[in-house]
């Protein structure tokens, strides 16, 4: 749906965007990660025509995004991490006004823009004026803005930037809802476990440079190499760890209260070994859980590797 | 057709621009504003007893001298207000961050700037309509008839158009509003004066190398002033210029050549006002496209659909 090549946007001397590789799926949700200044908003923008890059080619749904912007346009919804409202539009005015600069109908795009604040429920608002309403609201007015034209791509940037626990939890639902409708959708974000939960795949960013692309799980496994189960026993908490120690593919233990925290090396496979062979000397196990790992830290170690490097 | 005529940012800035107090508010403080300067005028000059002075006993003389003040007046206020209708359209949504929102919809960035024109140009519409019935005070003198005020109303509009590129173009160079309001208004107050200056200048250089000059002279910078035109628009409503102090004052040079021999090339032949509008148009239009192209996301990339 989405193919990124070899990317790159300087801005005079600087490289803003360094040959920047990736590939999105049709209906998936693709976390695109990185630090401040990474280079994620620059990225977006130029996939959603808004910035012609240096060099490189974006490809969206089989249109070349630099030869036919007006065609990919179509296919592009795009809400950018910094936006404003005029203030003298009501809601439905609001989207009625992007529908038209879309050249959709006037019966059509009413309809339309019905659906879609159902969606992102401001309904109740429809008729209020755009600058009353709150930051959250604004934000799912702007994401409902950019479906208007039913575009199969979304690039989010940022879109629960600023917003309380629960209006996150919302946005996520209308994401997950709109992945439902068979929308791709690219999201950035600079917290990685915020949008891990919900994304098939993420690529993490820093400097211009994609430093690792892949599923959630595969990224943690490359890495860290490695897997944390979390154990939790009933009793006999000594021999539990003794004989945790013992297997060859556990490197640590960390007692946490009534939990373990075991680091391990290989595949699920392995897992399966270590339960085994805990539940086969009797230890009472209530409960054994795969952890998504320290996505902070790994995030953390992933974008500092670079500054090493470097 | 008609989509192809319909602009998405015109038809929502006209149904919200005439909601609320607001142009209510501005059209009321424009025809105050109008009318108190045409009161002092007034009060003015009987008191100095020009108006009587320049044979106030003709009628048609002295709503000749109500119809010029009106016109001049109002078209200095087109002129104040023009740039304060259009120099903060394309930065402020630059400066609220909806610039790009519009720009990735299927509007080209020379509709978005058309659009932000019209919309300019209604309301400056709106202000001369408003004024109408002010001027329809001229028509109790007589000495002008209304397809008069018609070809004034519609050079204002010219004008508007003129004025409106240069600070629509502005807007779209600078990220600030108070920039783009400011060097608007600078540019306009310099090429006004200018243009004169250098266009007298020119003249009198021309005329004092002919010992008895038998050419019509105009040099073309005076093309880009619409103040000259008005002037001569004025002059030949008023009729006969000797009788016409106003025209003794802008029409100075106009009147002087246009008795000085017959004009030369076609362009020249043309009425100073046609040619006149033609050129700022002319230029208006090459601004719009500029401005244009200064917003379109892709400067260096061919980006033909
Ligand atoms: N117009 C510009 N001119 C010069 N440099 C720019 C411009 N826009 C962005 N940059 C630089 O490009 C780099 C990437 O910026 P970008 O906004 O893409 O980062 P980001 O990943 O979106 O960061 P954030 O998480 O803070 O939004 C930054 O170092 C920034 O300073
Ligand atoms: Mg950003």
């Amino acid at each position: 749906m989405l193919v990124v090549r070899d990317l790159v946007k300087k801005y005079g001397d600087f490289l803003a965007v360094d040959h920047l590789n990736m590939e999105v799926e049709r209906g998936q949700i693709f976390g695109f990660i990185g630090p401040n200044g990474a280079g994620k908003t620059t990225t977006m923008k130029i996939i959603a025509t808004l910035l012609a890059p240096t060099s490189g080619r974006v490809v969206v749904d089989g249109i070349d995004v630099f030869k036919d912007p007006i065609k990919a346009r179509e296919k592009i919804g795009y809400m950018p991490d910094f936006f404003g409202v005029y203030d003298n539009l009501k809601v439905k005015e609001y989207l009625d006004f992007y529908g038209s600069a879309y050249g959709i109908e006037y019966r059509e795009r009413r309809k339309i823009a019905e659906d879609l604040l159902e969606l992102v429920d401001l309904s109740d608002k429809k008729d209020a004026y755009v600058d009353t309403l709150s930051r959250g609201m604004k934000q799912r007015l702007c994401l409902a803005r950019c479906l208007i034209h039913n575009p199969e791509l979304l690039i989010l940037d940022e879109p629960a930037s600023g917003m309380d626990p629960r209006a996150r939890a919302e946005i996520k639902a209308i994401l997950k809802e709109l992945k439902r409708m068979g929308k791709t959708i690219l999201i950035s974000s600079h917290i990685l476990p915020e949008v891990a939960e919900i994304c098939d795949s993420v690529g993490i960013i820093d400097r211009g440079k994609l430093v690792v692309q892949g599923s959630v799980e595969q990224i943690i496994q490359r890495m860290t190499g490695r897997t944390v189960v979390r154990i939790r026993v009933l009793r006999d908490m000594d021999r539990a760890i003794s004989l945790l120690k013992e297997q060859p593919m556990v490197t640590s233990v960390i007692q946490e209260d009534q939990e373990l925290e075991v680091a391990c090396k290989g595949s699920d496979e392995d897992l399966w070994q270590l339960l085994r062979a805990l539940v086969s000397s009797d230890v009472p196990v209530v409960s054994f859980r795969k952890m998504e790992g320290n996505l902070e830290q790994i995030f953390m170690e992933v974008t500092s590797d670079e500054e090493m490097a470097l | 057709m008609k989509r192809w005529l319909y602009n998405p940012v015109l038809a929502s800035s006209l149904k919200t621009r005439m909601r609320g107090w607001r142009t209510a508010a501005a059209v009321t403080a424009y025809l105050g504003v109008m009318l108190f300067i045409a009161y002092i005028f007034f009060k003015i000059s009987v008191e100095n007893g020009v108006m009587y002075y320049l044979s106030f006993s003709s009628s048609r003389s002295a709503g000749l001298r109500v119809y010029l003040m009106l016109a001049v007046l109002q078209f200095a206020l087109i002129l104040l207000v023009t740039p304060a209708q259009t120099a903060g359209v394309i930065s402020s949504e630059r400066e609220m961050q909806t610039l790009d929102l519009l720009l990735c919809t299927k509007m080209s960035p020379l509709s978005i700037i058309i659009g932000k024109l019209l919309s300019s140009l209604a309301f400056i519409l709106l202000l001369i309509i408003s004024s109408i019935p002010l001027f329809s005070l001229v028509f109790l003198f007589g000495g002008i008839a209304p397809e008069d005020v018609a070809m004034l109303f519609l050079f204002y509009i010219i004008t508007a158009f003129a004025v409106g590129s240069i600070g629509i173009f502005y807007s779209a160079l600078f990220k600030r509003t108070v920039v783009s309001t400011v060097v608007t208004y600078i540019t306009i107050f310099f090429l006004g004066i200018v243009s004169v200056v250098l266009g007298a200048y020119m003249m009198s250089v021309h005329y004092s190398q002919v010992p008895s000059p038998t050419d019509h002279y105009i040099p073309f910078i005076l093309y880009i002033n619409p103040a000259v035109g008005l002037g001569d628009l004025l002059a030949r409503q008023a009729g006969d210029p000797t009788t016409n102090v106003y025209y003794g004052i802008l029409g100075l040079f106009f009147g002087v050549s246009r008795s000085l021999g017959s004009p030369q090339g076609w362009f020249q032949k043309l009425p100073l006002w046609i040619g006149n509008s033609a050129v700022i148009s002319g230029i208006a239009v090459l601004l719009l496209c500029a401005s244009a192209w200064v917003i379109r996301p892709y400067k260096r990339l061919r980006c033909k659909s």
